[in-house]
């Protein structure tokens, strides 16, 4: 799914944004990318959609070789990942329905599929009751469960959400992460990057610490979930995890991303 | 991707349109103006050289006499020009017959030159057989003693001609130099309209909108600008046309029959000028969203 070898990026200016990583996460991965402001979490996951193109290196994401990919490609590599933001992103001037139908009408999907899918997402996020209302008169935490249906809407292999709690309360950024994590266990791969190191705990899975544009640290952890009481999450077994259960998409090329388009 | 929610593209559109209403109007403002001046010019083009043409067929040339040639010595006249060879007709029109013709179309202006006051001279009505020998037969008719002059239709026509080079040759560059402008304005629209919606043309982008899926809402609305434009612009052409011609017969008569008429020009000028609106309109929405999406369109912002 995802395949790193090597990758580093140095914007023009010259700062070193990453620094030779090397690393694969596999599909239904449930992960965590963790590390201070500026440690290049965000150059991480700009890589990821091919927001910035890496300095050197190897780059594999849903099949589609990055490193070689045309510009033209791109718009289908996004549609194989669904993009959650810390500052929701959603459009004022529409209402929730819209706000997710929007994600299905950019890419081409006939009305009567997108009212059904839409009413399905929003079902899985808990808003069913809310299609018709602006996001302005929602709370963060319904926002952001907003963006997180319009991410979801176009059926995507993988989710990405960059600090998807930065912007709502504690109490919501459990919810969210909750449902993130109901998702993963239907088989899509969640990738968080937080600075919440007690939503890490709490929800365990594989956790990606990047420092100074280097992976520090690459290990799964496991939590126990004590539904009666939300302080008593046991603190993490450590397990380093070497391979965490990669699915290596060396095998994948971009001419598997040219089948997949040809098949749309 | 193969296909486009061509509706929901087409409602986008229609939305910008209004959403951008100041400069959607500046826009069709400044087209109208251009298309107004284009047809403006091309439809005196097409009408001078419809009288160069009529003029150019017509075979009757006045013969002005003398204004001290009695009645007698005109009659006279008119025997030696019925003599040349070229000539297939010859009608006398009196002094007193044209300055009637004058009063009866410039009214009192010419009631007190009745009598010795006359200022017009005994004129003849001449046809030619065959317009090729005209300078000819022209000649032949200013060697007879007692003509003055003869009414020479290569002159205007030459004269038309010049003022057809005239018209075409500004025309030409007024509305180039227009053309340019409105492309600016109409493309200064379409990117006014996408700073407003960058946030979601980042929204689609990230969503793996691809950039034809972007550029259609503003092709719509660079055309939707340009076919009202068009539409305004060939109906005022078409409302003042008539009233225009009207106004030319009224200085010079032959105008009224030497022109071309409404019914010929109007669907030509509806269709030119829509198509001609919708040309400017999409090249500059074209050049302005390509543009844009090239430099920084691809881009999620703020991340």
């Amino acid at each position: 799914m995802i395949h790193l070898k090597d990758v580093s990026k140095v914007y023009p200016n010259g700062t070193v944004a990453l620094k030779n990583i090397s690393l694969d996460i596999g599909q239904g991965e449930f992960v965590f990318i963790v590390g201070n402001s500026g440690a290049g979490k965000s150059t991480f996951l700009k890589l990821l959609i091919h927001e910035e193109s890496a300095t050197s290196g190897e780059i594999v994401v849903n099949g589609h070789n990055l490193m070689k990919i045309k510009k033209r490609r791109v718009p289908y590599l996004r549609r194989t990942m669904g993009i959650v933001f810390q500052d929701f992103r959603l459009i004022d001037k529409m209402n929730v329905y819209d706000n997710i139908a929007f994600a299905m009408r950019a890419i081409g999907t006939p009305e009567k599929a997108i009212k059904k899918r839409v009413q399905y997402v929003l079902g899985l996020v808990g808003l069913e009751n809310k299609e018709k209302h602006r996001p302005n008169e929602l709370s963060g935490g319904e926002q952001q469960r907003v963006s997180l249906a319009r991410a979801l809407v176009n059926n995507p292999e993988m989710i990405i959400a960059d600090e998807p709690t930065g912007n709502i309360d504690p109490k919501l950024s459990h919810d969210i992460i909750n449902l993130l994590s109901e998702i993963n266990k239907r088989g899509t791969t969640v990738i968080i990057v937080t600075h919440e190191h007690d939503l890490v705990r709490e929800f365990g899975g594989r956790v990606i610490n990047i420092t100074d544009g280097e992976v520090i640290e690459d290990k799964k952890i496991t939590t126990k979930y004590h539904p009666d009481d939300d302080s008593t999450y046991s603190l993490p077994e450590t397990t380093t995890n070497e391979n965490a259960d990669a699915d290596t998409e060396e095998n994948k090329t971009d001419d598997t991303a040219e089948k997949e388009e040809n098949n749309e | 991707m193969k296909h486009f929610n061509f509706g929901y593209l087409l409602k986008e559109g229609f939305k910008n349109i209004w959403n951008n209403r100041m400069m959607s109007l500046a826009s069709i403002v400044v087209l109208v103006s251009c298309l107004i001046i284009t047809g403006a010019a091309s439809l005196l083009s097409l009408n001078v050289e419809h009288i160069i043409s009529s003029v150019g067929d017509d075979n009757e040339i006045t013969v002005y006499l003398d204004t001290d040639i009695s009645d007698v010595d005109a009659v006279k006249i008119g025997g030696e020009i019925g003599k040349i060879k070229n000539i297939s007709e010859c009608n006398l029109y009196s002094k007193d017959k044209v300055l009637s013709e004058y009063k009866d179309t410039l009214g009192n202006l010419y009631e007190s030159m009745e009598g010795d006051g006359n200022p017009f001279s005994n004129e003849y009505k001449v046809r030619l057989d065959d317009l090729s020998k005209y300078k000819e037969t022209v000649k032949q008719i200013k060697a007879i003693d007692g003509v003055d002059s003869v009414s020479d239709r290569s002159d205007i026509a030459r004269k038309l001609t010049k003022l057809n080079y005239f018209v075409t040759f500004v025309g030409f560059w007024v509305v180039l130099i227009l053309a340019i402008v409105t492309l600016f304005i109409i493309s200064n629209t379409i990117k006014m309209t996408m700073y407003s919606r960058r946030f979601e043309i980042s929204i689609m982008k990230s969503v793996g909108a691809t950039n034809a899926f972007v550029r259609i809402p503003f092709i719509i609305e660079a055309m939707t600008i340009g076919l009202i434009s068009g539409l305004i612009a060939s109906g005022v052409i078409i409302a003042i046309y008539n009233p225009v011609r009207d106004a030319a017969s009224g200085i010079v008569a032959f105008i009224a029959t030497a022109t071309v008429p409404l019914e010929n020009v109007w669907l030509p000028v509806l269709i030119s000028f829509s198509a001609a609106g919708i040309l400017i309109g999409t090249l500059g929405g074209f050049i302005s969203i390509t543009k844009y999406l090239r430099k920084e369109g691809g881009e999620i912002l703020g991340w």
